[in-house]
């Protein structure tokens, strides 16, 4: 740390927290980046080309490694050892963490869906849950330079839920696969679309980066760079810019105010010596996950700040948001014994379905508010611990069985955009405290009419679908056993959420909080609502936007006088 | 440690032997080492080995029973939150199979997966040490699917003791069979006193095809052709896969509704 002086000290090495040191040190600002979990090298660390009957288990997903053996998370996953969450009465919330250098980015689905107007101002539409402060006009030129810089691969298909990309930026897209081209063709005749998916997957190389040579689950995360991880991407090149610091094993437990309720910088536990030390820094921005930024501004009281930091409109911890999450599929007869190649692609969707039910919710035909997405699922994957219970007698006629399902199962995952209410919120719970002596978050947690309605409609739309394809779908689950878990989908965001006044948001559109001119939030938690087009893609896009605003501040030497 | 050669699975008196191929010798060693001295460790107060049946012997049709294993839980930990990722851990938690238990399990899977041409059975590549890991391992999951895996391993020489007085493994490949047969199919015709069975059996049956299918051999037996580098952009379908789709659309009256780009 020596001669470094840093002045911005940024909160988490993910998504958010990345883009803002890769923006401001880029802008020539000295930044130190804090990350609660340990160094991580997706180079030396990731295990490319591993089989599955290689790893213990076949690779099957467990409480160490929830998504299985090969996942990238590092000490993370539904519970943290020593830094547990708890749950309200009648609520249950899981909460995902990943500790370690660029966080979930290491692992993420890629999916990179813009956001559009129509979903920045639902409030305007339906009167439900809050508008964003800004148009999609002032954030399209940030999602053309995140879209570029990141690499995303899809096409301009001038759908309602699909706004577009300036001619160039995107990378072309791989060619979809038989499976989901049968889906696409069922989906057509029902009036539904489908479209070649946005993801942060390079077809083509990109600075360091390699494009993609299909193989290997980018949940493994990517050596090559190929698939977007702020550890291959972000990070090195704000390190290489001389203006960035990296602090691993620093576990952040409160941000510091002076008499006056000022900022003044942070307090943090080293890991390793579980010791505690103090930062100071002309800035602080938060960017933990909106769950832990939120924790720690709820943690950060003082006589000033009694109901924690950033919080005087109180809505700190409030408003959370997941999407909406339910599964869906069926044996499709006319699959079996399908001529084989390698199905493999880009390891996720090629061909998706896009929310196409804009016209009918206006025409109030719809019993719910918000639209959903379709992630499709089904082709030749690797063998491994998926455990069939079904299968019958022994022998020749037994292989003949595993043989025929092989690339034969079709699977929808609904995505959908939830409302935020009032029994959805987060806390400090009283009495639990973490290894570290920090207050654990407490989850009170309730899905609405609104996402069970949504969900209904998903499980009666994809067993049309599966019908049209000749499959025999049986009695559909309810829409309450269908639906999963709040916080299961890992798109939790809202809780510091941005608006245009003081009294029902945490910050302004740039992120800085009301409250205070040099605390700034750049994760999921500034969302004013949570579309149901994954969250990662704009996280980074406001990151962008926003640092380079607070650049812009910091040179102009403006930023202390207030919020605007 | 002499490795028996010239009995295969089918034959009476065929002893199941790790194979090197899958893992290396340090989770053969520890394998042998927990076969030896775990029968009590784990708690399992009937071995499966030749303890007579709790139940009379009646007619080659048995009626219902069911073992009761007092298991205590494997009480092993896990690999963690940071495994090494490029060099699994090869023998992540000690085993918990006996040797009778695996020589009964390498019969089974034998029975499920026999050897087919040039694709090995699956006692060849190492199934039943897949499974041993599988229900040795301390995860919920697994440990739930212990006790049902015992259970199904006990209950065939408890039958075959029942129908014929000697274990399984020492029943020809034809007797073998007329147990197999009663339980192998779980549907509505299964008679009552196999119903449990046929339930235990289908996931004794479902782990063994996933262990086969994810070793080198059984990935190439199903045909899985992916997870290799390929230059330039994904080729997509090959003509054949095309020409079946139009086929498929064809008939379900779909061609006109085809994608496009």
């Amino acid at each position: 740390m020596s001669n470094f002086e840093a002045e911005v000290l940024v909160v988490g090495s993910g998504a958010g927290g990345a883009m803002a040191a890769y923006e401001l040190t880029k802008a020539g600002r000295k930044v130190l980046l804090l990350e609660a979990g340990r160094d991580y090298d997706p180079k030396a660390e990731t295990p490319m080309f591993k089989r599955n009957g290689e790893a213990p288990l076949m690779g099957a997903g467990n409480s160490d490694k929830d998504f299985g053996f090969y996942d990238a998370t590092v000490d993370g996953g539904w519970q943290v050892p020593d830094e547990p969450y708890t749950s309200a009465e009648n609520s249950e919330f899981l909460w995902w963490r990943a500790r370690m250098l660029g966080g979930r980015t290491n692992h993420w689905g890629r999916y990179s869906l813009r956001f559009s107007e129509h979903d920045f101002k639902g409030k305007s539409r339906d009167g439900l849950g809050a508008d964003w402060p800004f148009e999609y006009n002032d954030i399209a030129p940030w999602y053309d330079k995140t879209e570029a810089l990141v690499g995303v691969c899809g096409t301009n298909t001038g759908l309602d839920d699909m706004p577009p990309s300036p001619e160039g930026v995107l990378q072309p897209p791989p060619l979809p696969r038989i499976p989901e081209l049968f889906v696409a063709a069922a989906a057509k005749k029902l009036g539904i679309p489908t479209a070649p998916m946005h993801r942060a997957v390079l077809t083509r190389p990109l600075d360091s980066r390699a494009a993609c040579f299909y193989a290997t689950p980018c949940g493994h995360g990517c050596s090559i760079g190929a698939a977007f991880q702020t550890t291959t991407s972000l990070i090195p090149m704000a390190k290489a810019t001389g203006n960035l610091q990296v602090l691993t094993n620093a576990m952040v437990k409160s941000v510091d105010v002076d008499d006056k309720g000022n900022v003044v910088g942070l307090s943090y536990i080293d890991k390793k010596t579980a010791t505690e030390h103090k930062l100071t820094a002309k800035v602080v921005i938060l960017a933990a996950s909106a769950c832990e930024s939120a924790r720690l501004l709820l943690n950060s009281k003082s006589a000033k700040h009694p109901n924690g930091l950033a919080n005087s409109s109180g809505q700190v911890g409030k408003n959370i948001m997941d999407s909406t999450g339910a599964n869906f599929g069926a044996m499709v007869p006319a699959l079996q014994g399908r001529p084989i190649y390698n199905e493999d692609g880009h390891t996720a969707n090629h061909l998706f379905i896009p929310w196409w039910g804009h016209q009918a919710q206006a025409k109030k035909e719809l019993k719910f508010p918000r639209g959903y997405h379709f992630e499709l699922g089904g082709r030749f994957s690797e063998p491994g611990a998926s455990i069939d219970t079904s299968l019958q007698g022994y022998g020749k006629d037994l292989k003949k069985q595993v043989k025929n399902k092989y690339g034969a199962y079709v699977h929808f995952a609904l995505r959908g955009e939830m409302v935020p209410n009032e029994h959805c919120y987060m806390d400090i719970d009283p009495s639990v405290k973490d290894k570290w002596g920090i207050p654990v978050p407490r989850f009170h947690w309730k899905w609405s009419e609104h996402e069970l309605n949504q969900v209904e409609h998903g499980l009666q739309t994809a067993k049309a679908i599966l019908t049209e394809m000749g499959a025999t779908v049986g009695e559909l689950p309810t829409p309450e056993q269908a639906i999963l878990k709040g916080g299961q989908i890992i798109h939790e965001v809202g809780t510091t959420r941005m608006g245009a006044s003081p009294k029902d948001s945490v910050t302004n559109q740039w992120g800085q909080t009301w409250d205070c001119p040099n605390l700034f939030v750049m994760d999921g938690g500034v969302f004013a609502s949570n579309p149901h087009k994954n969250c990662t893609l704009t996280i980074m896009t406001l990151a962008m936007r926003n640092s380079a605003w607070l650049a812009e501040q910091l040179a102009a030497g403006s930023l202390m006088k207030g919020a605007v | 440690m002499t490795k028996n050669t010239k009995l295969n699975s089918a034959d009476p008196g065929y002893q199941y032997q790790s194979g090197m191929t899958r893992r290396d010798s340090l989770k053969l060693l520890a394998a042998l080492a927990a076969s030896t001295m775990l029968p009590l460790l784990a708690g399992c107060e009937k071995p499966a080995g030749n303890a007579a049946p709790a139940v009379p012997a009646t007619a080659a049709k048995t009626g219902e029973h069911w073992p009761d294993l007092k298991l205590t839980p494997v009480g092993n930990k896990g690999y963690g939150k940071d495994p090494n990722l490029i060099m699994p851990p090869k023998s992540p938690w000690p085993l918990t199979m006996t040797a009778a238990q695996l020589t009964l399990l390498a019969i089974v899977a034998d029975i499920l997966i026999p050897r087919d041409g040039q694709v090995p059975a699956a006692s060849e590549v190492n199934v039943p040490a897949v499974v041993d890991e599988w229900i040795s391992a301390p995860y919920e999951r697994q440990q739930q699917d212990r006790p049902v895996i015992l259970a199904a391993l006990t209950w065939l020489d408890d039958e075959a003791t029942m129908r014929y007085q000697a274990i399984f493994a020492k029943l020809t490949p034809a007797q073998r069979l007329t147990i197999i047969d009663d339980i192998a199919y779980n549907n509505e015709q299964t008679p009552q006193q196999f119903k449990r069975i046929a339930n235990a059996f289908s996931h004794l049956r479902g782990l063994v095809v996933a262990a086969f299918f994810a070793t080198p051999e059984g990935t190439k037996d199903i045909g899985y052709v992916g997870n290799v580098p390929i230059a330039g952009d994904y080729p997509g379908p090959t003509p054949e896969a095309y020409a079946h789709l139009d086929k498929v659309l064809a008939e379900l009256g779909l061609s006109a509704f085809a994608y496009k780009a």
